[in-house]
């Protein structure tokens, strides 16, 4: 028997107005202990189509329980055994009651960023070299993106707290930045008390950067904030 | 007119293309990975082209919307 996973939650005994999962299957509980427990459909089939109602299936699930407590959501297409699911939480119940605590009382709130650069080069100079020179003029250009980028990360995170201070209980941000444009994204967990203070504060927050264009999303389930990978890798080092 | 611009998506998300692409992005690019592989068949189409389609769509649309945003103010 195969499982669809939709997320590990603490505290949920019984499931009241759960909508329909994935392919219109009906959600149950597996419990793996007093207070630990996943919500899972039965698959009925080995692999089950990606499509917009059953990503927004999955959502709906994971979105309807946030009403109640604050899940760990899997990933849309999380298919395991009963076998599987017993024996990754068995092996890391530890990082996920650490992870559930985490989360507890949260909800996770994400911010885009579009900015445009001023006076962007473009790549004239690559056009009368020779191929070798132009592959080192583009290395070059994709490591000082790079550098460019982890150094607006700094000053995002930064500026993102002197506005939002206290708010922010976590967060993650990546910088995409090309020659023309910078892309950013901000993850963050917030107490799900503190929504509507956090949008005031970030509605604030952008009329001090005409230079940038901001979305603002939420509140989420703790999607960013769910998986315990970084907790296993940073055992060996790496991070 | 401003080149600033912000979108604010709050109880209303559902009935917005853009709040769709971002719950599509949550949910297809974020979460708890369980059992270190993830199941899916559509097709040929694996989840990393899924993914980086919905990424792509994200920031067209999310320019597109802006820029619709700009020529009516």
């Amino acid at each position: 028997m195969r499982l669809y996973v939709y997320c590990l939650t603490e505290g949920i005994k019984r499931l009241d107005k759960t909508p329909r999962g994935v392919s219109g299957a009906p959600v149950q509980i597996v419990e793996f202990d007093e207070d630990l427990s996943a919500l899972v459909s039965v698959c009925r089939s080995d692999a089950f189509q990606v499509t917009r109602k059953n990503a927004l299936a999955h959502h709906e699930v994971v979105r309807s329980i946030t009403e109640q407590t604050t899940p760990l959501p899997a990933r849309f297409g999380t298919v395991v055994t009963i076998e599987q699911l017993r024996n990754y939480v068995s092996t890391h119940h530890q990082a996920i009651k650490a992870k559930l605590a985490h989360v507890r009382g949260g909800i996770e709130m994400t911010v885009r960023m579009i900015q445009s650069i001023a006076g962007a080069e473009t790549s004239e100079l690559s056009k009368n070299v020779g191929p070798g020179t132009a592959f080192l003029l583009e290395k070059r250009r994709e490591i000082l993106r790079d550098e460019a980028g982890a150094v607006q990360k700094g000053h995002l995170s930064a500026w993102l707290r002197e506005n939002l201070g206290e708010l922010i209980k976590d967060e993650k941000i990546s910088v995409t930045a090309s020659e023309t444009v910078v892309l950013a994204r901000a993850d963050h967990l917030i107490e799900r008390v503190d929504v509507q203070e956090y949008r005031t504060k970030m509605a604030k927050a952008t009329q001090e950067r005409p230079d940038i264009r901001f979305m603002v999303s939420g509140p989420w389930p703790p999607y960013s904030f769910a998986n315990i990978e970084l907790e296993f890798s940073s055992q060996f080092g790496v991070s | 007119m401003s080149d600033f611009d912000q979108i604010i998506v709050g109880e209303e998300w559902e009935n917005t293309d853009l709040s769709l692409l971002e719950t599509l992005d949550h949910v297809l690019n974020r979460g708890l990975v369980i059992a270190g592989e993830i199941t899916i068949a559509v097709a040929d189409i694996d989840l990393i082209f899924v993914g980086l389609n919905v990424m792509v769509s994200s920031v067209e649309t999310a320019q597109e919307v802006l820029r619709r945003r700009e020529a009516t103010e």
